[in-house]
């Protein structure tokens, strides 16, 4: 249980970071949390030469709301998300996706950044970035590009990020009136990781039909996907609870579902769908509720 | 463990199994294939550089062709190893003609010992699959390529 020997960098800037990446090519991993590299490390299924702590590079950190998006480093930690102030006002659903990962030593370590780039296939924000149709900004040595989630995610531990890019902020527009999203998981008892979890978005529009529908799925498939026959479901129609019921029902259809000694490909499906309906009623029910609330306080 | 899937290319049955067939179009298309090296007829010789995650490895294996029909049916035999476990499949391509496309099933039984088991065992389905996708995206591109008309000399 101990890692083979590695020298350690610690950079004070983005800039430095990527140098040290391109400098040291394959024998370099970037460390941030450590929460899913180190006992990979400690195991020697990972064994980089060389590890790049980006602990210390301030412009990582930090929780901002400004025009209507939120900007949250990659360095934040699941903790920091849980407890800011600002996310739980513009995105309410990654305060409740943050407060279910694993425990608290692991929230207070671990960081967005590097579980959005570790990927692993029953991660809890890949379901929530996918419904709140997160942004992600990467700067490698070509320079800067943003990646929306739904073309990030690409298989087990494998995105659209290349080896040599830090991802340095994610992005999420915060909710609209009339707009509620919530995010389910049903837990593995042994690991604490989503056996299947969904996260739900659903925005109304004045007559109190879906304008606007989001669902993302993490556990079920080798990487984290939208339920887009769910969404058409919904679209333009009355969200009753038939409605959702019945686009829940599809939430797995047209997805090849993993099968593992924890779950059959069945018992994921089954679950997706459970628990898909679950999150679009709470989604709905807090869209309603913002759009009373906010009619309320402004008459006064 | 059971690994199967399927994909449909955009080119004859013929043009599909000459492709399979061709250790440079292979080169090509299999993800982190460094070298191929004929030790046979049917029989080569692999080194496989992979990075999935922060899990990077070398692996060198074998891979053997043990029976096969052209252009419908081939079975393999493939064995490997690195640092992180060893892998040993054998597994079975059809091919089927639908229209000017062709189908492509695989089926295979896969063992994987080591960290790679005790570690990967639930992602490894996942992984593999992914690769399986990423081969036949290359390979349809390679299969474009050959079907190109020969320039007019
Ligand atoms: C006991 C335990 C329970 C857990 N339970 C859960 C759970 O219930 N749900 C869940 O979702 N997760 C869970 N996790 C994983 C946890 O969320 C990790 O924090 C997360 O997966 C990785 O974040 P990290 O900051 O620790 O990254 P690290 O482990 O430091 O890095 C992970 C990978 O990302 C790369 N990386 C990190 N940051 C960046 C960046 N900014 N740019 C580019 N590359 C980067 C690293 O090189 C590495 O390959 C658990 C972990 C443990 C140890």
């Amino acid at each position: 249980m101990i890692p083979a020997a590695f020298a350690y960098h610690r950079p004070r800037t983005v800039q430095s970071a990527l140098r040290l990446l391109q400098l040291h090519g394959h024998d370099a991993k970037i460390l941030a949390g450590g929460q899913s590299l180190l006992p990979m490390m400690k195991l020697r299924v990972a064994t980089p030469a060389h590890l790049i702590d980006i602990g210390r590079v301030a412009s990582l950190r930090g929780i901002r709301l400004r025009q209507g998006v939120l900007r949250i480093g990659a360095m934040a930690t699941h903790q920091e998300i849980e407890f800011s102030p600002a996310v739980r006002r513009a995105a309410p659903a990654l305060v409740e996706t943050a407060a279910v990962i694993g425990d608290l030593q692991v929230r207070n370590l671990g960081t967005i950044g590097g579980a959005l780039i570790h990927a692993d296939p029953v991660a809890d924000y890949p379901a929530t970035v996918l419904a709140l149709d997160a942004e992600f900004t990467l700067q490698g040595p070509a320079g800067v590009r943003t990646v929306p989630a739904a073309e990030f995610f690409l298989g087990p531990m494998t995105t659209d990020a290349g080896p040599d890019e830090i991802m340095t902020e994610v992005a999420i527009p915060a909710s609209p009136l009339r707009f509620g999203a919530a995010y389910l998981k049903m837990p593995n008892p042994a690991s604490g990781f989503a056996l299947v979890g969904v996260a739900a978005a659903i925005g109304l529009d004045q007559a109190g039909r879906c304008a606007h529908v989001r669902v993302g799925i993490t556990g079920v498939a080798s990487a984290a996907y939208r339920a887009s026959g769910a969404e058409a479901a919904l679209a333009g129609q009355e969200p009753t609870d038939e409605t959702l019921a019945r686009a829940a029902a599809v939430a797995a259809d047209g997805v090849d579902a993993n099968s593992d000694i924890h779950a059959s490909a069945e018992y994921r499906t089954h679950l997706a769908g459970v628990l898909a309906r679950r999150a679009l009623v709470l989604a709905r029910d807090r869209a309603m509720a913002s759009g009373r609330r906010r009619r309320s306080a402004s008459r006064v | 463990m059971k690994i199967e899937g399927e994909h449909l290319l955009p080119a004859t049955r013929d043009r599909v199994w000459a492709a399979l067939n061709d250790p440079d179009v292979l080169v090509k298309t299999i993800p982190g294939l460094k070298q191929l090296t004929p030790t046979g007829e049917d029989a080569y010789d692999a080194t496989i550089e992979l990075a999935v995650g922060p899990v990077r490895g070398t692996y060198q294996g074998k891979a053997r062709i043990t029976d096969k029909t052209p252009p419908e049916r081939m079975t393999l035999a493939v064995e490997g190893g690195g640092r992180p476990g060893t892998i040993r499949a054998a597994g079975a391509l059809t091919l089927e003609a639908q229209d000017a496309s062709t189908l492509v099933q695989y089926v295979g039984e896969v063992q994987v010992t080591g960290v790679l088991m005790s570690v990967g065992h639930r992602l490894f389905g996942g992984v593999a699959k992914q690769l399986a996708g990423v081969f036949f995206k290359a390979l349809e591109r390679e299969v474009h390529q050959r079907a190109d008309p020969e320039p007019v000399r």
